[in-house]
């Protein structure tokens, strides 16, 4: 038994394997029996053109026993499932005929496809990332784990000096980190560039060779050294315009002169998103355990060694540290990591967990395809059933059900494979947009790993979706159409009985109409949702500011080595500041220069705060929450936005030391309820990085009341200033007043800056109107993408109930001819043909209108009273209704349109 | 009455089993086989014996391979197996029962019944 089944199936595994062979070899035998017929038929004394002839005609068919030999094989499932040129043919013929469909399913398609071939390589990206470079799986991370705190503990120059000459099963073990840096060239020209400080192994671990000169190397890590630097390809580019002679020539890093020793290729940016690498001196001075700078630790997996085994050897050499050192590496654990996860600092914990997520961010899109592709089905299912007098014929012609539904799954499919193309293209134009976003966003590059194109995996995965989509697609409605031909075909009337719409196709078009009803409402809400960010209306000229971030090297310049505490750092970054505003307001162009820790517009953290007396009861038991920033006592006459109330700040505020605030016309309103904020007093009970109430800080005097400028927390607009001096608070955001363009007045502060101090760093240095820029871009993505999955839902749904109205008009024309023809009034006619589906959109528009409906009375729209959005709704869903009974019209029309006689006539 | 009988359904299959079972045969020799042993009393359809080869060789009942005709033309010769010779045995005996049971009844006269 199982003997015979295996012959089977090997005897089919070669026919299919040899598909061409087997024809040919089926040719040549029968060729070989038809000519030793005639042979014999010659030598039995016929003529050898008759022997042929009657040797052929005894053969029989050629073509009947060819088609019979192959399914003697098994073989005949196989020859219906297998396409032909003319399923492609006829498949395209069929995108061509009916152009509506084609664009309204082929859009549902791709953007179904978008999204999911989109989510696919974003997700894998993240968590999945592979390094592109030389055998970049065997790269790791490696991480000193605090098991008492949970934290990563980073001060590892430590480990990182015995380890490179102990480990065995890495390689080239790596330490980096990452310093902000002006780079200056001769010309004094500087910007602000992310420096790896990195030991030279850490080039050996990438494996990429110079562009020109070379990499670090061992020797630049000793403490006498000259100072070198190797710079990247854009660097190279845009500050030396890409000069071949650039190895030999200086620039400063900061203070301190660098000579160019290497040009690193394009798109280098090891190990995380650098552009520029010092050697990393890791042995000077020699740190004992837990001290010294911040840094990580990366490495290249030894030939043949495993991760685990890798983290076997660092557990032995963590333990032989506790033992040597256990007052501070009691609680110490080395850990071998994925490196972009120890890069990006992604616990293992979530790593594993993230994976699970990977699978669960997936599913959603597929849903959506599935979702897209019933709706698909719904369209393919109505324009088929009316071909159902082709179906007939072909299936009296003799093509069997399967024949024909593999005809339709190659419709589908072709329709599908549009869709994936554009879907495809969509998805890798909205990466590249989507990367430039989140690094505006961020102001920096993405890590290296990340690149904004779609993997093989990704196209492969997207034909996978295609080929399930146009499963259902297809086959659904194919084997629904196709189901009792043979039946039909016997009654001899293709418009008696036909195919219908049943159960699953109204929960399909219920859910559709639904869907279309919900949609627009999510776009309108995603839109109220981005309105609050940022009019850009601040109640001040905000074009005619430039704003620009201060911050500067921590460490005291080379050239005059002296205190290394915090406190001296502020006082060196005061002084810096107060000279460049000095510089800065003797500049004619400037009429006014000031500073804040935080801008209007920008986020700003929240404080839990209480009030002496006076303050309403708070929204909820999160208590008042309000953003908070120190600013420079001039702050509101620079911007020209007078005090509303009480007093602006003095000089006298700041020296004096007093505890003294302004608040702002929200504050007034959402805390005070209206009431004189004057005199009264406030304190911090919790900060958003410090959460746990205390009430053990000062108390603030409210002086005065300021116009709301645009403090915005995750809890609305409340907020206090304190006053501060230069020096006070870092970094500090600066804001000038300028004639003329303020874009054009952005590389003089850049000068000023250089003059001032070359540590003195300018970080997003542009006119104040561009600040939320990036938010405001990311805002309008959603809006967008909403509005386009809006239309594409309204527009398959709208197909999607004209089909179905559609298909129950032509399919009972013949029985609207005899009602109109016996007398019968055009509403009696429309109830009776058209109540079904009628009743279906009407369900669907109620259920969609009820989600709409929930979704309008939760969301907090500018505070709208409950009869507005009552009005909202009501109004909202009777649009609605509108547009879906405007897609029954046509068919409605159509049906009363019937002549009685050409409908009995035509359909007999 | 015509001297060729006509096959009965299912008997072809054991007409190619018997054919390859006595030495190795190409597909004309199989044909010329059966017309050979039973005399020219058998006639067949000649292409509709090529399914039949093919469905056995999918059953795993004969194996074929390549070899060179009388005419030195390239030919696919089949031969039994291990199962088809068994099968064959099965076949034969079965069919032998029944046309012995057949020929019983088709001989019985009124007197036998008695």
């Amino acid at each position: 038994m199982i003997r015979a089944l295996i012959a089977r199936i090997r005897s089919l595994w070669r026919s299919l394997r040899g598909h061409s062979d087997l024809q040919a070899e089926m040719a040549e035998e029968f060729r070989l029996h038809v000519d030793l017929r005639a042979d014999d038929l010659v030598r039995d004394g016929m003529s050898p053109a008759e022997a042929r002839r009657q040797a052929r005609l005894e053969f029989g068919s050629v073509e009947r026993y060819r088609d019979e030999g192959r399914a003697s094989r098994g073989l005949r499932p196989f020859d219906e499932l297998r396409f032909s040129w003319l399923d492609v043919k006829l498949s395209l013929r069929m995108l061509v005929r009916y152009p509506g469909l084609t664009v309204v399913a082929g859009l549902a398609i791709a953007f179904g496809i978008w999204a999911g071939a989109g989510t696919f390589e974003m997700v894998t990206q993240l968590l999945r990332p592979t390094l592109p470079l030389d055998e970049g799986h065997r790269i790791v991370g490696i991480q000193l784990r605090n098991l008492e705190t949970g934290g990563v503990e980073r001060r590892a120059l430590h480990e990182f000096v015995i380890w490179r000459g102990e480990l065995t099963s890495v390689t080239d073990l790596g330490a980096f980190r990452t310093l902000e840096r002006n780079l200056i060239l001769g010309d004094g020209t500087g910007e602000p560039t992310m420096v790896a400080e990195m030991s030279a192994s850490g080039f050996q671990v990438a494996r990429v060779p110079p562009l020109l000169g070379r990499v670090l190397i061992e020797a630049d890590e000793r403490p006498d050294a000259l100072p070198v630097v190797v710079i990247g390809y854009d660097i190279w580019q845009s500050r030396f315009g890409g000069d071949t002679q650039v190895v030999g020539r200086t620039v400063h890093l900061g203070s301190t002169r660098h000579t160019i020793v290497g040009v690193m290729p394009q798109g280098f940016a090891f190990p995380v998103s650098h552009r520029v690498w010092t050697p990393l001196r890791a042995g000077d001075p020699r740190y004992g355990p837990r001290e010294g700078p911040s840094v990580q630790l990366f490495g290249r997996l030894t030939r043949g060694a495993t991760v685990e085994q890798a983290q076997a050897e660092l557990t032995t050499l963590g333990r032989s540290t506790t033992a040597e050192s256990p007052d501070t590496h009691e609680f110490i654990r080395p850990w071998v990591m994925p490196f972009a996860a120890a890069m990006l600092n992604i616990p293992l914990g979530t790593m594993r967990t993230m994976t699970l997520g990977v699978l669960s961010t997936n599913l959603v899109p597929i849903l959506l395809l599935l979702l897209i592709c019933g709706n698909v089905a719904l369209l393919i299912f109505a324009r088929t059933a009316a071909r159902e007098g082709e179906l007939v014929v072909r299936s009296a012609l003799g093509a069997s059900r399967r024949r024909i539904v593999v005809q339709l799954f190659a419709e589908a499919l072709a329709l599908g494979a549009v869709g994936t193309m554009v879907g495809l293209a969509g998805a890798s134009f909205g990466m590249r947009w989507a990367f430039g976003v989140v690094e505006a966003l961020q102001g920096a590059d993405l890590p290296f790993w990340f690149e904004p194109r779609l993997s093989t995996s990704t196209v492969l995965y997207a034909g996978v979706l295609t080929v399930l989509g146009a499963a259902i697609a297809g086959i659904v409605p194919a084997i629904k159409l196709t189901r009792g031909v043979g039946a039909r075909l016997k009654a001899a009337t293709a418009g008696g009985g036909g195919p219908r719409l049943g159960g699953i196709w109204s929960v399909v078009i219920v859910s559709q109409v639904a869907i279309t009803v919900l949609f627009p409402a999510i776009a309108f809400i995603v839109r109220e949702d981005g309105n609050r960010i940022p009019s850009l209306d601040l109640g001040f000229p905000a074009q005619e500011y430039v704003v620009v971030r201060l911050e500067m090297d921590r460490e005291p310049p080379s050239t005059a080595p002296g205190d290394t505490s915090y406190a001296a750092f502020l006082a060196r970054y005061g002084a810096a500041h107060q000279e460049l505003e000095r510089r800065l307001t003797d500049d004619p162009a400037v009429t006014g220069v000031t500073f804040a820790g935080r801008l209007p517009r920008m986020y700003h953290q929240w404080n839990q705060i209480e009030v002496d007396e006076g303050a309403i009861e708070p929204p909820d038991e999160r208590g008042h929450r309000v953003s908070s920033a120190p600013i420079d006592v001039d702050y509101f006459e620079v911007l020209g936005t007078p005090v509303a109330a009480g007093r602006p700040f003095t000089v006298s505020d700041v020296t004096s030391g007093a505890q003294v605030v302004i608040v702002n016309t929200d504050f007034v309103e959402y805390v005070l309820g209206g009431r004189n904020p004057i005199g009264r007093r406030i304190r911090y009970i919790a900060t958003e990085t410090a959460r746990t109430p205390t009430s053990e800080g000062p108390w603030y005097e409210i002086v005065g009341v300021a116009p709301d400028l645009g403090m915005t927390s995750g809890y609305g607009r409340s907020g206090i200033y304190h006053p501060s001096a230069p020096g006070d608070v870092y970094p500090v955001h600066m804001a000038l007043r300028v004639r003329g363009d303020p874009g054009s007045f952005a590389p003089r502060v850049r000068e000023a800056a250089m003059l001032v101090d070359p540590a003195l760093r300018l970080h997003d240095l542009m006119p104040m109107n561009e600040i939320t820029r990036a938010d405001a871009e990311f805002y309008a993505f959603w809006f967008w993408l909403a509005v386009v999955v809006s239309s594409i839902a309204l527009l398959l749904s709208l197909a999607g109930i004209y089909a179905v109205m559609s298909f129950a008009v032509s399919r009972r024309t013949r029985e609207i001819g005899i009602r109109l023809a016996l007398g019968a009034g055009s509403r009696r006619v429309v109830t009776a043909i058209l109540a079904r589906p009628l009743r279906q959109v009407g369900l669907g528009v109620l259920l969609g209108g009820a989600l709409a409906g929930v979704l309008i009375m939760s969301i907090d729209l500018y505070q709208a009273g409950w009869a507005a959005r009552a009005a909202l709704f009501l109004g909202y869903a009777a649009l609605m209704t509108g547009v879906c009974l405007l897609a029954c019209i046509v068919p409605i029309r159509r049906a009363l349109g019937v002549e009685p006689t050409e409908a009995l006539r035509a359909d007999a | 009455m015509d001297e060729q009988a006509e096959l009965l359904p299912g008997s072809l299959d054991l007409l190619i089993l018997k054919a390859v079972s006595l030495g190795k045969l190409h597909g004309y020799g199989v044909l010329l086989r059966i017309e050979q042993i039973s005399g020219g009393a058998l006639q067949i359809q000649q292409g509709a014996l090529y399914p039949g080869l093919y469905r056995l060789e999918h059953q795993g009942l004969i194996a074929s391979e390549w070899g060179t005709s009388e005419n030195n033309r390239r030919a696919k010769y089949y031969r039994l197996t291990a199962a088809g010779r068994r099968r064959l045995g099965e076949a034969a005996a079965s069919w032998n029962r029944l046309a012995e049971a057949m020929a019983r009844v088709l001989a019985a006269t009124p007197q036998e019944l008695g």
